[in-house]
């Protein structure tokens, strides 16, 4: 009742007359080039896919908008789109930095971001904007490690990470969920995005006597380095990060080369077995000719959760806003419910490759990391 | 021990002789107009994507899949290289060399989004050059693609210093690149060994690409950094200088690989450009000097 | 320099332009492309002046802009201070690392000066990267904006009338900022570039050899330019980071530093204006092109090129062919009052080595004041070699030169202008885009100087001529009127009368005659020796480096070594 009070006070408010087949605005501010237009192109699929079927009794209107590569074009961006488009909620990158930016600016608006990014600290700000559809880093890292430490027994990991937000949010909180379970990493390797060989940093995680690898990677630099460790016969168990379930990453792979390589995300929507997730893989391999992966699937269900909010009325950015804050939404990947602060995924899943082929297979879930339910 | 630094020495070595395909192209262009072809990188990462769409064409299981790509990509390649030379440095010719520059970066801006847009973001692994395995020597396991990917990049170089040194065609670029002026009073059309010069850059790009793209995938993104790397080389090797650029190239590689080996990636970027700059600091033209009379 | 020119005009207009566009468009989107075209405006301004004037390719205004934006976030955010404090920091930290970097920069060579500048800037986005307190990756977020809501002003009470309040947004209240930034950074530029300095940066630039013979030095140019353009980098960087809100790794990244120099390209090397027009046309571009989507980039980089093969020398450049600049004021001509006395010129065993090759070997001779001497040679006997080194543009290996009794040696060749030595080329060096009196004024004292030096050649005429215009005889003539205008106490000139017609040979011996009367030490080195032989007082005569003969014209010309060596016997006839 106490979450439902705000939508009660704001429907109360609001002027009746807007009609159920008035159209409502949204806005797809996402990356579509540079360094993270891979996960920026899941991620309009997903919201595009969304927005092309709303629920019966809702019509969209939707426009696409590159964020590029830095903070100061997504800001651009979003007062574009807050001027010109008047959305009722923005499709948001999921570059951590760029949303670090464009979170304030939301915030005096009073629009909300759905995005899929795992910078843990954008849900701190005391921002109320913020709509996180994928595990922030601080699920999925804890389910990284204790997969790693729990299941695989493996006490003496080295961890490769990137030079970017993802990569330094992603160590951060695996270095921490690492200490909780008492293990120290006995290598923590900076690698930049433009690094081709990546044999100096397994050299280096030999050396220091590391029996696994665990990655916090960007998509080539993920599949460069299981190539490389099978190439130099590392033979060390490798547990990834989300990069890793992306289906263009293990297409850079040959099937064998990914035996025995696990990863964390937050679904798997082209290995889920799932039915009404297996069809919402086939709607997108027709529509995009390409597998989807979990990223696609977090935007496509926090754009879903949009429409069922409009389709309950909530017709302005303030409402859907309270709307997404106070109820729970059933998605394709998951069960989404806000934790207070706007992080709405609580649950990972850990993925692994048995060598055969290169669809992952969902090995063990780790529900309601966070403790919200 | 011995084995991961041989594996190393091979690695570095490896991504020396690619680098310095890199860097070869880029320097004949500055030879030839004294301008800067900002878009080399993206030319790489072209012939990258050339080359994967190239093999795909191809049936499975060749044994010496990249080998037969080659040519292929060297083909396209020199045609992109025209048009790199009709559309960004023929209207230019009489301007300032800084217009063909941004003129270049324009056309890298295009390759680069023109990729992007066209096949999509994805990395692509390219085609091996020759099927994967290891040799063994000396009780030292090779990667044989890592070998096949020397030797391809060798026989290119040494292919490039033969058509330069040895040729009359190569005389003739060579004396036109040294001064166009008497090039063209003694009967050199400067304006085909400058096409020509674009054109044979551009097939090394795409060599590189192609040598790229199976050891380390090929990004649509991959041309800023490639173009950073050709640029350091040719400076380091002395502006001009072709064989001083293939050294810079190998230098880096070396800072990549075995300096990255022995003190972690960051530290081995970092002490790459402070020694570039204590390099600078004593021997203000670059480490092997500058070819005398050339400006750009 | 401060007459209103046409093509101000034509500027005038564009940012009315501007300004309505914006008022009307009006809302937060306008106000922050508008901004954002300021702060870039401001970034490339600066960059007009290290790249466009000191002509030094550098690839560190990004990281300027970068270490702007650091350092009034960490001040803003992390010590508390307020904005303006952090704004001023902005300016001032750049500014001071631009000086300290500027002197061993500048003394590299064009592209080695590109490489270290590239390294710098590369350390820098490693360090912001990857150290702890510049927020790594993600930077530093909550950077406060400069104002957080409107600013309201009155309501005045004038007299009886009441001005109702006049309430400014923030937006506004940023946009207005930031060109005032604009405005400060031309003005800026526009100081540090006022007057015969243009002329002077130019010719350090275009003409580094004439420069230093001419005795310009470019060592305080380059150190105050290069601060500027820092300060100004970092000003824009500061300005960026508080109407974003968050400073990340990407302000010191490699494409601020391209899109300063296209904006500085297109809109027309070395013009501060031009970095305003090309912000204003590359800055707002991307955002014409948004319903692209995916492709806009691809829209972006055509009509890159088409301006670049359109405009190569910028819009600038562009508007110049339609609204060329204003010929200077031509002064009355004045002979210098401070008359400067000859000065002898002695060489003592001079000795210059290439590698193997002794190009000057043990060379002796002196060209007492008031005398005419030339100096004869085959092709690489060693003649224009012997007049670098008394210019200071080679450096010798052994010998001394004395002029007027002081020695030259171990002085840079920007110190002998002082010491009363000016030399002619052979193959004269101009800066380009200036005018002929421009050009002579250069290391006069002042234009009137000039004007004298100027008629003494016969360009009078020509003052008001743009160089470009010149034909190769009267450029040469220019070459002689710009070292005439140091008031020089010795004279070198570089085969002077090569390229002239007999009328113009005949003026230039008459000219050359009449300042030896006039008391100045005169060193010719000419191969005509129907020119030569009658104007000289002695003849020394070079072959491999050496001197094989000097002495009287006649006695030189009838040496057996000299006729073998040089004139062959058709001369002695």
């Amino acid at each position: 009742m106490r979450r439902l009070l705000p939508i009660l006070l704001l429907t109360a408010v609001l002027p009746v007359s807007a009609g159920a087949a008035d159209p409502v605005a949204v806005s797809v501010l996402v990356p579509i080039t540079g360094f993270l237009a891979l996960e920026g192109t899941a991620q309009r699929n997903g919201a595009v896919l969304a927005l092309d079927n709303p629920p019966a009794g809702v019509t969209v209107t939707y426009q696409i908008a590159d964020t590029a590569t830095s903070p100061e074009v997504a800001v651009t961006a979003l007062q574009r789109a807050l001027e010109r488009e008047k959305p009722v909620a923005i499709a948001a990158p999921i570059f951590g930095t760029q949303m670090l930016a464009m979170a304030p600016i939301a915030n005096r608006a009073g629009v909300p971001l759905i995005t899929v990014s795992g910078t843990a600290k954008l849900t701190e700000l005391g921002h109320d904007v913020v709509f996180r559809f994928f595990p922030t880093d601080a699920v999925v890292k804890v389910a990284q490690a204790r997969y790693a430490v729990q299941e695989l027994k493996l006490s003496k990991p080295a961890i490769l990470y990137q030079t970017t937000s993802y990569g330094q949010s992603g160590h951060e909180h695996l270095v921490r969920a690492l200490g909780e379970l008492g293990v120290k990493p006995v290598l923590e390797e900076a690698i930049d995005p433009g690094i081709k060989d990546l044999v100096p940093a397994l050299e280096r995680a030999r050396a220091a006597g590391a029996d696994s690898l665990l990655l916090q990677l960007h998509s080539g630099p993920t599949a460069l380095t299981v190539r490389q460790a099978h190439g130099i016969g590392l033979g060390l168990p490798i547990v990834a990060g989300s990069a890793m379930h992306q289906p263009t990453t293990a297409a850079l792979v040959e099937a064998a080369q990914l035996k025995g390589v696990c990863a964390e995300t937050a679904s798997s929507p082209m290995s889920d077995p799932r039915p009404d997730v297996a069809t919402f893989a086939d709607a997108y391999r027709k529509r995009f000719n390409a597998e989807p992966d979990a990223f696609a699937l977090g935007q496509y269900d926090g754009m879903r959760m949009v429409l069922a909010a409009v389709a309950d009325g909530a017709r302005t950015p303030q409402a859907v806003k309270a709307w997404l804050a106070s109820y729970r939404h059933d998605g394709l990947a998951m069960s989404y419910v806000s934790d207070g602060t706007g992080n709405m995924a609580h649950d990972a899943v850990i993925v692994c490759y048995d060598g055969s082929g290169r669809g992952p297979i969902i090995m063990k879930r780790y529900d309601a990391v966070d403790g919200v339910k | 021990m011995i084995e991961a630094a041989a594996q190393l020495a091979v690695n570095a070595v490896a991504l020396g002789a690619v680098y310095a395909l890199v860097a070869l192209g880029f320097v004949l262009v500055i030879g030839a107009v004294g301008a800067v072809n900002f878009a080399h990188g993206e030319l790489v990462m072209l012939g990258g994507m050339v080359a994967v769409g190239v093999a795909s064409l191809l049936p499975a299981d060749l044994p010496v899949p990249g080998l037969l790509v080659l040519p292929a990509v060297l083909a396209v390649m020199a045609v992109a290289g025209l048009f790199v030379a009709g559309v960004a440095y023929a209207p230019l010719r009489r301007a300032p060399p800084t217009s063909v520059f941004i003129a270049t970066i324009a056309l890298g801006l295009i390759i680069q989004h023109g990729v992007t847009a066209g096949i999509g973001p994805e990395p692509r692994l390219g085609p091996p050059m020759i099927d994967s395995g290891t040799w063994h020597f000396a009780g030292i396991g090779l990667a044989r693609q890592q070998l096949a990917t020397i030797a391809t990049a060798v026989a290119l170089i040494v292919g490039v210093h033969i058509l330069l040194q040895r040729t009359r065609f190569g005389r003739r670029l060579r004396a036109a690149a040294q001064d166009s002026e008497m090039a063209r009073a003694i009967g050199i059309r400067v304006n085909v060994t400058v096409a020509v010069s674009f054109a044979l850059a551009a097939a090394l790009a795409g060599a590189a690409g192609l040598l790229l793209s199976n050891q380390y995938l090929v990004t649509p993104t991959d041309g800023a950094m490639l173009m950073l790397k050709a640029y350091v080389a040719t400076v380091i090797g002395g502006w001009g200088r072709i064989w001083g650029a293939a050294l810079g190239a190998f230098a880096i590689a070396v800072f990549e690989t075995l300096v990255a080996a022995w003190t972690s990636y960051l530290v081995a970027e970092a002490l790459l450009y402070v020694g570039v700059l204590a390099v600078l600091a004593f021997r203000p033209k670059g480490l092997f000097g500058e070819v005398e009379g050339r400006r750009a | 320099m401060t007459r209103f020119d046409r093509r101000d005009g034509v500027y005038l207009a564009a940012a009315a332009l501007g300004i309505g566009g914006v008022v009307i468009a009006g809302d937060a989107y306008a106000l922050r492309i508008a901004s954002l075209v300021g702060i870039y405006a401001i970034a490339a301004i600066g960059y007009q002046l290290v790249f466009g004037r000191l002509g030094l390719l550098s690839l560190a205004q990004g990281a300027f802009f970068g270490l702007g934006a650091y350092a009034s976030a960490l001040l803003t955010v992390s010590a508390g201070l307020p904005v303006p404090v952090g704004l001023a920091a902005a300016v001032v930290v750049p500014a001071l690392a631009a000086a300290v970097i500027a002197l061993p920069i500048a003394r590299l060579e064009s592209h080695y000066v590109a490489l270290a500048t590239l390294g710098l800037a590369q350390l820098a986005l490693l360090a912001a990267t990857n150290l702890e307190f510049t927020g790594g990756a993600n930077g530093i977020y909550g950077v406060p904006p400069i104002v957080t809501n409107s600013i309201t002003i009155g309501p005045l009470d004038v007299g009886s009338v009441t001005i109702a309040a006049l309430v400014v947004p923030g937006g506004w209240v940023t946009l207005i900022s930031v060109w005032f930034g604009v405005l400060a950074a031309l003005l800026v530029a526009r100081a540090v570039t006022r007057g015969d300095r243009s002329a002077v940066l130019a010719t350090l630039d275009n003409a580094p050899h004439a420069a230093a013979a001419l005795g310009l030095n470019g060592t305080t140019a380059r150190l105050v330019l290069f601060a500027v353009a820092g300060g100004l980098g970092g000003l824009a960087g500061g300005l960026q980071a508080h109407g974003l809100g968050v400073v990340s790794p990407a302000v010191v990244g490699f494409e601020v530093m391209v899109t300063i120099l296209a904006i500085a390209v297109i809109g027309g090397r070395g013009s501060p204006v031009g970095a305003v027009l090309g912000a204003a046309l590359l800055i707002p571009l991307p955002e014409v092109f948004r319903f692209l989507e995916g492709s806009y980039l691809i829209a972006y980089g055509v009509v890159l090129l088409a301006a670049i093969i359109l405009m190569p020398r910028g819009l600038d450049g562009w508007l110049r062919d339609w609204f060329p600049r204003r010929a200077p004021a031509v002064p009355a001509p004045r002979q210098s009052t401070s008359k400067r006395p000859g000065k002898p010129l002695v060489v003592q065993g001079l000795v210059k080595r290439f590698g193997g090759l002794t190009a000057v070997d043990g060379v002796s001779f002196s060209v007492p004041a008031g005398t005419v001497v030339g100096l004869i040679g085959a092709n690489g006997s060693g003649k224009t070699t012997t007049l670098n080194l008394i210019s200071g543009l080679e450096r010798p290996d052994a010998g001394q030169i004395r002029l007027g009794g002081e020695p030259l040696f171990e002085r840079p060749a920007h110190h002998r202008r002082e010491l009363g030595l000016a030399r002619s080329f052979q193959h004269p060096e101009f800066p380009t885009g200036l005018f002929v009196l421009e050009v002579a004024a250069v290391a006069a004292k002042d234009r009137a100087v000039a004007m004298a030096a100027l008629g003494r050649v016969g360009l009078a005429d020509r003052a008001t001529s743009l160089v470009s215009a010149l034909g190769a005889a009267e450029l040469r003539r220019l070459d002689l009127a710009r070292a005439l205008a140091a008031e020089p106490g010795a004279l070198i000139l570089d085969e002077p009368a090569a390229g002239l017609t007999a009328e113009e040979r005949a003026a230039l011996a008459v000219l050359l005659r009449d300042l030896a009367t006039a008391g100045l030490a005169v060193l010719v080195v000419d191969h005509g020796m129907d020119f030569l032989l009658p104007l000289s007082d002695r003849i020394v005569c070079l072959e491999a480096g050496k001197v094989i003969a000097s002495g009287p014209p006649e006695t030189v010309r009838q040496n057996p070594a000299v006729i073998a060596a040089y004139l062959g016997s058709g001369a002695a006839a």
